[in-house]
């Protein structure tokens, strides 16, 4: 099928989606619009908390307060996790270290992490941060591990005879060997960012998309609650097609 | 000096709990400067051999010296060019080349007029910024050639080099070997399939039996080479026509048949 093609009738798709949506809550209303709302409620929705505010705050202050916190925890965690990874991939004496440690904390899932959190740092954006670090700092470590694993020896043995060593060999033999491994598992952490700033967010917090769900919840408010996915979506979305972006950027030589 | 000596190398490979005797007793003697080849039955444990010397793979017993030190781990001065190449699949063509005289730390302009040079001699011009999976088989051999040429090594251990080149390339090839072998001569470990190939680079060729590897007899090809003047000729096939270069062939052929024989039973 022709890309334009294909483009075409996810547009379609969309627009159907739309009209039925339409159709359902407000010309034949056969669905309750006090449980789910009608594009008329989203809209009033989205204009109030655009321009009078909604939890305390505008949307673009709860929009910035939540990809912030995401791109803290998920940019420390990948630092993190990618270094770890690297380093249980290559040395043996580093996995027989680490391994023990991370194997203990890996079936912990991130979320069971947010008690703690909030008593090690109380309701405020550190406890954020440490639980997004705890959720994204898994899968980094996982996948660059592996890919670090699947290198071929042929490669690894060519590095050597050429007299690579130390941090040379690291930037250009280890990280470019296991990049496409290491893009899979950041595409997977920032996914795990998301879910879990949330998560912890709906728990307290004073500003933040999670925040608006949890307000909106509470005031049984079907299209603000709307409004809070819709945006959780959109602002994973474009970090995932940025992340996308710097991987194509990072990793010329797989462009097709 | 950079001479290469296997003196009592065995090798017993390991697996699924059983051993595999693959290399019987190796004892030989690669002076400094001279061009050996090697060849055998598949699996003989030729490309064993030439990783011993490489410092990738290590002997059961007995023991591997170059230079007069035994081999401990692999390193510049001893340059493979591996059977699959082994290329950097994320380096340009340019930047596969350069890497081996980065981690030597040699200046950028220096650099820079070595690899034009050997990206011509190698005739890959217009390819600096391709990425290895963009060329055929036979251009990712040559730069896998190039990447270890440039280094100016004092051993090139080369395994089937140019087993992926079709036959024009390859004859430019060899043509090509045998005048930077004259300009500047270093110890060169080559192994072939291709006995003419054999005879025409090497100063001696060494013919292996069937696995478990040992040397059935080392061919002195030099004496012949000299006594016949074969370098009168400039091209390989007016080499390949004298009654000597066909003489020898023959009678590498003839052993190498025997280990067919053998085989076959
Ligand atoms: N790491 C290894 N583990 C187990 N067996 C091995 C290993 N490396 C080589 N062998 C075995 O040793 C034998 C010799 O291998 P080698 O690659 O040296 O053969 P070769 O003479 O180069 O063959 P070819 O001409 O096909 O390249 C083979 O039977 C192979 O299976
Ligand atoms: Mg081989």
């Amino acid at each position: 099928m022709q890309p334009g093609h294909s483009a075409a009738i996810g547009v379609a798709t969309v627009v159907l989606a739309l009209a039925l949506w339409a159709l359902f809550t407000t010309a034949i209303p056969w669905i309750d619009t006090a449980r789910f709302p009608a594009p008329a409620d989203v809209w009033a929705a989205l204009t109030q908390i655009t321009v009078q505010g909604y939890a305390d705050a505008r949307l673009w202050r709860h929009v910035a307060q939540s990809s912030v916190l995401v791109l803290t925890g998920f940019a420390t965690a990948c630092t993190v996790g990618v270094a770890l990874g690297l380093a249980m991939g290559w040395s043996r004496r580093a996995e027989a270290l680490l391994n023990p440690v991370f194997l203990l904390l890996r079936p912990i899932p991130p979320l069971a992490w947010i008690p703690l959190a909030i008593v090690w740092l109380g309701l405020g954006d550190a406890a954020k941060v440490l639980v997004i670090f705890m959720a994204a700092f898994v899968p980094a470590v996982i996948n660059t591990y592996t890919g670090v694993r699947a290198m071929e020896p042929q490669i690894v043995e060519a590095s050597s005879m050429l007299g690579a060593r130390g941090p040379r060999f690291v930037r250009e033999v280890l990280v470019p060997a296991a990049a496409p491994h290491i893009f899979t598992g950041l595409r997977l952490s920032l996914q795990a960012s998301w879910t879990t700033l949330v998560a912890a967010e709906l728990v307290g917090a004073l500003y933040g998309l999670g925040q608006v769900l949890n307000n909106a919840a509470q005031d049984i408010y079907p299209g603000m609650i709307l409004v809070g996915m819709v945006f959780v979506g959109l602002c994973g979305g474009l970090m995932t097609a940025v992340l996308g972006w710097v991987e194509r950027r990072a990793m010329p030589w797989r462009a097709a | 000096m950079s001479d290469i000596r296997f003196s009592g190398v065995t090798r017993v490979f390991q697996r699924d709990g059983r051993e595999f005797p693959t290399l019987a007793g190796i004892d030989l003697a690669v002076a400094d400067r001279e061009f050996v080849a090697i060849v055998g039955p598949s699996g003989c444990g030729k490309t064993t051999c030439l990783r011993m010397a490489a410092g990738l793979e290590f002997p059961t017993t007995g023991t591997v010296a170059v230079g007069g030190r035994i081999v401990e781990s692999p390193g510049p001065e001893r340059a493979v060019v591996f059977q699959q190449f082994a290329l950097f699949p994320w380096k340009s063509v340019w930047d596969n080349i350069d890497f081996g005289l980065k981690c030597k730390g040699e200046p950028g302009a220096g650099r820079r007029a070595r690899i034009e040079q050997i990206i011509g001699v190698m005739g890959l011009q217009g390819y600096e910024s391709a990425f290895p999976h963009q060329l055929s088989g036979g251009m990712q051999q040559r730069v896998a050639i190039a990447r270890a040429y440039v280094l100016e090594p004092d051993v090139l251990l080369m395994d089937e080099p140019f087993g992926a080149l079709d036959a024009q390339t390859r004859t430019v090839m060899q043509e090509e070997l045998v005048r930077l072998a004259r300009v500047n001569p270093r110890t060169v470990l080559f192994i072939t399939h291709a006995v003419d190939e054999a005879v025409y680079l090497a100063d001696r060729v060494v013919v292996m039996t069937r696995r478990p590897g040992a040397i059935r007899e080392i061919v002195d090809v030099a004496s012949v080479r000299r006594a016949e003047r074969w370098d009168r000729h400039e091209r390989i096939e007016d080499v390949m026509d004298q009654e000597s270069f066909v003489h020898l062939r023959t009678h590498i052929w003839r052993l190498l048949r025997e280990q067919q024989a053998r085989n076959d039973h």
